[in-house]
């Protein structure tokens, strides 16, 4: 596997239990330190995809995976998959934020005490690394021991992402990340990602196609269970190869 | 058709109606000179204006759809061409009130000789003009391939209408004056051939999404 590339996917089948044929023979890259987007119309897939590379469908029974993703180059499609280390190593913001009903500290010092840390001094070190990395440092600096659910929407979000950076990632998966936020915090989110892929992989499912094509350097376009086309995003906003590709990013759709 | 696709065929037919003003500027400028005709000459520089309105409507109407509309791909393609295009056919028009500018003056002294190159150089640059923008309403590949071809043609003609020229101003002094205003009206009829083979670059860029401006096969050489 080339160095440039964190994750591979390789001839990629999943059906959810009772049988629906999710993904259909998914093959793509995922470019190291670089910002991958999955667009595609309601039930393409693309959610189901991204669930894929933390195994967050294992969480529910009768699943069904076959073929390989390559993280690494280990296969974590592999029964002997530590789900764990493999969710700390590449974790998940959701659509709606999702801080712990505890202190703004405490959310991030979850994680870390989970991996062993103990000492204070090390702990708060820590939090305050995270924080500052996603950019909500300075707005709780003086907070941290208030509760999470005092944030705004935006800053919940970016606590999350805190939260997630505080067990140092490789690699980010955002599902919709801001769905539910404004446009001022969406602007913050954005530019985050920015920044953070200097330190981490990120692939983000949206449904805004300009997210898309402001944020990200890779894009896969997906439709039914199928990948219809993966391209640099510049590629695919301006010139793509495929007609239902055109179809769907000038709205022409169906 | 939606919204949208309504307000990209305005665009698509402003932009027509300016290439077809633009095309009769250049016909007429040409006419004014060869029939010495100062009043079509007059209406050259005159109908300017309205092209030169066109141009500016055409950068708003594309300015304001990118904004509020977020055209992405064949949409985004077809836009910037337009705003690119529009730059062109302006260009174009102030170089036929050149011509028409130099005609009146021309006009003015006695015939130097008959006109035989220039005419045909006006009517493939006039020509070239009309495919590119054809090839631009059906995002004609080879229609635009083919118009970036021909402006060597416009190219030999012009070097022939010099070569006359300079022997006419070495023969006889008092043919200077005459003589390098004509020559000017052959650079701005090659430079309208230019202008033409610029649309159909963008022409190829609009069909495949390919720039091939200062890279086209025959510049390479």
């Amino acid at each position: 596997m080339a160095d440039n590339i964190e994750i591979e996917v390789k001839d990629l089948d999943f059906h959810y239990a009772g049988n629906v044929h999710a993904l259909k023979k998914i093959n793509l890259p995922i470019h190291k330190n670089m910002v991958t987007s999955l667009i595609g119309p309601s039930g393409c897939g693309k959610t189901t995809l991204l669930r894929c590379f933390n195994r967050m469908h294992d969480l529910y029974p009768g699943n069904i995976y076959k073929g390989d993703i390559l993280f690494q180059g280990e296969n974590i499609l592999s029964n002997s998959s530590d789900l764990i280390a493999l969710r700390s190593r590449i974790g998940m913001v959701f659509q709606k934020p999702t801080p712990f009903p505890m202190s703004i500290f405490d959310n991030i010092a979850y994680g870390l005490k989970l991996k062993g840390v103990s000492k204070k001094a090390a702990l708060a070190e820590q939090v305050e690394r995270a924080l500052v990395h996603s950019v909500l440092w300075d707005e709780v600096k003086d907070k941290l021991n208030a509760s999470a659910y005092e944030l705004s929407g935006g800053q919940q979000q970016r606590l999350v992402i805190a939260r997630a950076l505080a067990v140092d990632p490789q690699v980010l998966l955002f599902d919709e990340p801001t769905s539910a936020l404004d446009p001022i915090s969406t602007a913050k989110i954005e530019e985050l990602t920015a920044v953070l892929k200097k330190d981490v992989t990120i692939v983000i499912v949206t449904h805004n196609m300009q997210q898309a094509a402001r944020i990200s350097d890779w894009t896969g376009f997906m439709m039914l269970g199928e990948l219809i086309e993966f391209d640099m995003t510049q590629k695919i906003f301006t010139a793509p190869s495929e007609k239902l590709t055109e179809d769907y990013v000038t709205g022409r759709f169906g | 058709m939606s919204v949208f696709d309504e307000e990209l065929h305005k665009l698509k037919d402003k932009l027509l109606k300016m290439g077809a003003l633009v095309e009769d500027a250049i016909r007429n400028s040409i006419h004014a000179l060869v029939k010495r005709d100062n009043e079509l000459a007059g209406r050259v520089i005159e109908t300017d204006r309205i092209i030169n309105m066109l141009d500016v409507e055409i950068d708003e109407d594309s300015i304001r759809l990118i904004a509020l509309k977020q055209p992405m791909a064949v949409d985004l393609r077809f836009i910037t061409t337009a705003m690119k295009i529009t730059t062109d056919l302006e260009r174009m028009g102030d170089l036929a009130v050149n011509i028409a500018e130099r005609a009146i003056e021309l006009n003015e002294e006695p015939i130097l000789k008959p006109y035989i190159d220039i005419p045909k150089m006006r009517e493939l640059a006039q020509g070239m003009t009309r495919d590119a923008l054809d090839a631009f309403v059906r995002k004609d590949k080879k229609l635009a391939m083919d118009v970036i071809m021909r402006d060597d043609e416009v190219d030999d003609l012009k070097h022939e209408v010099l070569r006359e020229l300079a022997f006419f101003m070495a023969q006889d002094p008092t043919t200077v004056s005459r003589a390098m205003k004509i020559s000017f009206v052959t650079q701005y009829l090659e430079r309208i051939a230019d202008h033409a083979t610029n649309i159909a670059e963008m022409v190829i860029y609009l069909a495949e999404g390919k720039m091939i401006r200062h890279a086209v096969p025959h510049h390479e050489a």
